[in-house]
């Protein structure tokens, strides 16, 4: 359970998040749509404690991050796995070490348990025989779906997808979005989104959450923002 | 006047940064937070790696050196010295700095460009995001490396820069080899190698701080990358240049 109660935050005077209360179930897959620089990123970054709100809380699991010290951040960040915009793969490892890369710093398994473990992540997001590639030699899909594999390879129960179909063609978004959908339900992760692609949102959500100027403006299932008459929210999906 | 004072702020809070961001280094290693194998793999990258152009620039250092010492000194008969003047140019002065200031534009420069690439790719955050800790994973191990390499690579810079003048010497300035070696290990006293080896330390302490820092707080995508990498090495240039001025003074003052 993630939980947001009254948080703000400004930048140089102006207010990204202003006065946000939200709450996401267990399991739940929420995605916050808005137009660039409505402060999607800056929302997901909040509930992983990069940065933290000039007011209001953020809870996990029933634990407040938004006080927390960086070194017990990073103890609550173990349990969440992020997938980046461009994928942020470490470009001097190559993929079998990038998605091994957390089960070696936070567990003690032998390094054969590793391989069988990434052999099966790799398997359910259908991407087999790269391990020995660099993330310079895959396409941007390919690093979307390692990045993914390393996000949930710790057995995530958080997941958080900072604009996973952008710089994707159409049929590699509508994939991916399947594929982050397929993954959290079948380990039961709660997941949060930030797009601006409708179409796929609608495709991969329980939840939408429609963000401007900083507020939540709709939030509602698919059939809630499709016959909604608010004009942003029709302005946004039409 | 608003401009003058916001940029007084700015460098104040850069100053402010780069000391905060020391600390924390510096916090992570007296907590023993130091990933031994990440730091030998940087030993390897920045000081093995660095070996050929260090000895080639001392050997060529040497050469000079005693080629010009050559004639310099033959007009007062003085020959023989060459190897004094050699040894203790270089011990004391030449291979601290031209060390530095060559591992500053290849290593230093390596690694605020890796950390800065890092950073403007996200992998820094991804880092943090992984539950890691990136200064323990990332720049803990690059300090150390270039804390420990430098003052290596400026022992072997010493050697080889001997060597050199050594071959000027013997070949060209026809003093005998023995005489010559024995004239050199004559010439170097403790206090000589100890100057140079403070020298050298307080090197690697602002090249490792230096380029670190800017390679940490990169920005500005590729662009920021090749700005912050030429800021890196032009500040480490500067720093060695002004520190090796004080410190010889206070070198001198303090034993001579």
């Amino acid at each position: 359970m993630i939980e947001l109660t009254n948080v703000s935050k400004t930048f140089s005077g102006q207010k990204i998040l202003d006065d946000i209360s939200l709450q996401i179930g267990t399991g739940e897959i929420v995605v916050i749509l808005g137009e660039s620089g409505t402060g999607k990123s800056v929302l997901l970054k909040h509930i992983i404690g990069l940065i933290k709100p000039d007011q209001g809380h953020i809870k996990i699991d029933g634990q407040d991050i938004s006080r927390l010290s960086e070194r017990k951040l990073l103890n609550v960040r173990k349990k969440i796995g992020f997938l980046f915009q461009e994928g942020a793969l470490y470009d001097f490892m190559n993929c079998f070490d990038n998605i091994a890369f957390p089960l070696r710093e936070h567990t003690r398994m032998k390094e054969r348990v590793i391989k069988e473990k990434i052999q099966k992540i790799l398997k359910l997001i259908d991407l087999q025989g790269v391990e020995d590639k660099l993330p310079s030699q895959l396409s941007g899909g390919m690093k979307k779906r390692v990045a993914l594999a390393r996000a949930i390879v710790l057995d995530s129960k958080i997941l958080f997808c900072d604009e996973p179909t952008s710089g994707l063609d159409p049929i590699r978004s509508r994939d991916i979005s399947d594929l982050i959908r397929n993954v959290s339900k079948e380990l039961n992760c709660t997941t949060v989104i930030t797009s601006h692609d409708i179409k796929n949102s609608f495709r991969v959500a329980d939840r939408l959450i429609l963000l401007g100027k900083g507020k939540i403006i709709a939030d509602g299932n698919r059939s809630f923002f499709e016959q909604s008459n608010l004009p942003q929210v029709q302005e946004f999906i039409s | 006047m608003k401009s003058f004072f916001e940029s007084m702020v700015n460098i104040v809070r850069g100053m402010g940064d780069a000391l905060w961001f020391l600390c924390d280094i510096l916090g992570h290693i007296l907590c023993g937070r130091i990933r031994i194998g990440e730091v030998l793999k940087q030993v390897y990258e920045q000081g093995v790696q660095s070996v050929i152009i260090i000895t080639l620039t001392s050997v060529a250092s040497g050469m000079v050196l005693a080629l010009q010492g050559y004639v310099a000194m033959s007009r007062f008969g003085a020959k023989e010295y060459i190897s004094h003047l050699v040894a203790l140019s270089l011990v004391r002065e030449l291979s601290p700095v031209f060390t530095a200031l060559v591992f500053s534009g290849k290593a230093g420069a390596r690694i605020t460009a890796e950390l800065g690439t890092m950073n403007v790719n996200s992998q820094i955050l991804a880092t943090k995001t992984m539950g890691v800790d990136p200064v323990e994973y990332l720049v803990v191990p690059r300090f150390l490396g270039t804390i420990i390499a430098l003052p290596v690579l400026t022992i072997i810079s010493e050697i080889v820069g001997i060597a050199g003048g050594y071959l000027i010497g013997v070949y060209e300035a026809n003093i005998p080899g023995a005489f010559y070696i024995n004239q050199t290990i004559k010439a170097i006293r403790y206090v000589d190698f100890f100057s140079g080896f403070i020298k050298v330390a307080f090197f690697s302490f602002i090249i490792s701080w230096v380029c670190c820092y800017q390679g940490y707080f990169t920005r500005g995508g590729s662009l920021g990358v090749g700005q912050y990498t030429t800021k890196a090495v032009a500040y480490s240039y500067i720093y060695i240049i002004i520190s090796n001025t004080l410190l010889t003074k206070f070198i001198l003052t303090f034993w001579g």
